[in-house]
């Protein structure tokens, strides 16, 4: 973890509502995984006060950039997207846990992926397929994008590129499947060809991707996102409830859990 | 411009900091989630987050909320009680070269007392600090909103430790000064001043509570006068070095606390939006010495008042 001063090179519109920040982070760049996070100070103001907590989607490595997918909601991510070309930004990261791979203790076994996004959960999934094609012996890649209309498919091209296959499901049916992506999902794992899942997006959808790994008796991870203050494990304000009682931090002993870990129930009920 | 370097160092009781700026308990975690990005060692000490006698799990989430250059929370003095603090959290810190101060919340005197008793013994802390003013549990204004109650809660403490003590104030009462005298009388060696202010925030779209405890403390910068204004009257009111804290951003706000009657400062929100902030508040403080041809930050304790 650094605190790296970093110049915004661009800032791109790429749906309504959704911005990619490309900065230059030559540290963080070099040494981020997929899932983890910076932590993304608001220039020049103490109100709003807190910085922004956006996941990498991906590392430019050789150039030392960074990708950030943001989606202007408040003052704040409205304050970053409209900030001018050229500012430095203030960031702190990589922070937080990345997804662990295949090949890795967790996951030896694993030869078929599947990554299941929803709307700019799209991010974290992005470097993570990047990350999977880039391995030596690297698995089957299968990309599921949902979304609630077809230009809330952000980012897709780049996610797209990144799979062996691709499937895409809109809740309107303005692009790919009619539907949500856990309808693309329930047949995916029917065909038995996932050893893993990995997922980004609304709580709800994570929820739903949990259970159905569950019940199919496949590993899921999740990438989470909670209010969070310090960004480093110290405040304990982005807790959410743990399986078994207690809870974990969001900034360090996430933003990925294996989904067993948590308490999904209570999650869904504190939202 | 005098070639020394100006001394920077503080006594608080029989405690000697090398320079006056600390973390806030409870916005540094246990010091060492900072570490790989914030230099320990040029702290003048770490405060802890607070301690109870047994585990606690803390409060349903959301427990933060943005507020308007501040914010709120309510984290319920999660920690995983004063065994394991000692066991596995102190430990690793106590490797660092730089003063334990330990944050002590109990929700009886027997309670504060038993906590006194074992991080006195433990040899890894330089002083306690006494947390009778957290907002975010029941019971955890108590102390404070009572003068007579925070006496008899220092005394107690007092009898069983001979640690530097410090008393942590809450400025969600009429008239903070009885309290500070009251402590002071039955022992306390220093006064923290303040914890945060209770508040709330609503979300309209979800037509509730912003946060799950509902009620939340206030801290950032929206707090700072109300903070300074503590110092200012306390300093009036007692002799011990006072401990100011609140909303404070920069070494600039740091001299205000230091001009109002405050011998050290505190950083709590700062570090969560600059986890430099505490380093470059002591190099600023040491700045301003340098530049005002001042032999030592002390003679700028309470200089506002003259």
């Amino acid at each position: 973890m650094v605190q790296e001063k970093c110049r915004l090179l661009s800032s791109e519109q790429v749906a309504p509502g959704h911005w990619v920040l490309r900065l230059a982070a030559p540290a963080i760049a070099s040494f981020a995984r997929a899932g983890q996070f910076v932590h993304v100070r608001i220039p020049t103001t103490y109100d709003p006060l807190l910085r922004r907590p956006i996941s990498i989607m991906l590392p430019e490595a050789r150039q030392g950039n960074l990708r950030l997918l943001t989606c202007a909601v408040g003052r704040g991510t409205r304050m970053l997207v409209e900030t001018p070309i050229g500012t430095e930004l203030d960031l702190l990261g990589p922070l937080g846990t990345a997804f662990p791979l295949p090949g890795g203790p967790e996951l030896s076994e694993a030869k078929e992926v599947l990554l299941v996004a929803g709307g700019m959960g799209v991010a974290p999934l992005v470097f993570l397929a990047d990350t999977l094609r880039g391995m030596d012996h690297h698995a089957y890649v299968r990309g599921l994008f949902g979304a609630a209309t077809e230009d809330l498919l952000v980012s897709w091209t780049e996610f797209a590129a990144r799979c062996d296959e691709f499937y895409v499901s809109t809740e309107d049916g303005s692009a790919g499947e009619q539907g949500r992506v856990t309808d693309t999902l329930v047949a995916q794992l029917e065909r038995g060809q996932a050893d893993v899942v990995y997922t980004c997006g609304p709580i709800a959808m994570m929820a739903q991707v949990a259970q159905m790994c569950h019940d199919a008796g496949v590993a899921c991870y999740c990438s989470f996102e909670q209010r969070m203050g310090c960004g480093v494990g110290a405040c304990l304000s982005c807790a959410v409830p743990a399986a078994g009682g207690g809870y974990v931090r969001v900034c360090r002993d996430g933003p990925v859990f294996a989904a067993d870990r948590l308490d999904w129930e209570a999650i869904l009920d504190d939202i | 411009m005098t070639s020394e370097r100006p001394d920077m160092s503080v006594q608080l009781g029989s405690l000697r900091l090398r320079n006056p700026v600390m973390t806030a308990s409870g916005t540094f975690g246990f010091g060492v989630e900072y570490a790989e990005c914030v230099d320990l060692e040029r702290l003048g000490a770490v405060v802890i987050k607070a301690v109870t006698v047994e585990p606690r799990i803390g409060n349903r989430p959301p427990r933060i909320a943005e507020t308007a250059a501040g914010m709120l929370n309510a984290i319920g003095l999660q920690n995983p009680g004063v065994d394991a603090v000692i066991a596995e959290k102190l430990p690793e810190l106590a490797s660092y070269d730089v003063p334990i101060i330990a944050n002590l919340a109990g929700e009886s005197v027997a309670e504060y007392v038993q906590l006194a008793e074992r991080l006195t013994a433990c040899g890894y802390v330089a002083a306690l600090e006494l947390n009778i003013s957290c907002p975010n549990v029941s019971h955890g204004m108590m102390f404070s909103s009572s003068p007579e109650l925070t006496g008899e809660l220092v005394a107690a403490v007092r009898r069983v430790t001979d640690l530097p003590l410090i008393t942590k104030l809450s400025p969600n009462v009429t008239d903070i000064v009885p309290m500070a005298v009251a402590a002071v009388e039955a022992g306390s060696d220093a006064l923290s001043l303040i914890n945060t202010l209770l508040g709330m925030s609503i979300d309209v779209a979800r037509r509730r509570p912003m946060v799950g405890n509902i009620t939340a403390g206030l801290s950032g910068p929206a707090i700072k006068p109300v903070a300074l204004r503590c110092v200012w009257q306390v300093y009036e009111a007692v002799q011990v070095p006072l401990i100011g804290m609140g909303g404070i951003m920069d070494s600039h706000d740091a001299l205000q606390f230091i001009m109002a009657g405050a011998s050290a400062v505190a950083v709590g929100t700062a570090s969560f939006v600059n986890p430099a902030a505490s380093v470059e508040i002591i190099g600023g403080l040491e700045q301003y010495c340098c530049d005002h041809d001042l032999c030592g930050i002390g003679s700028l304790v309470g200089v506002a008042h003259s």
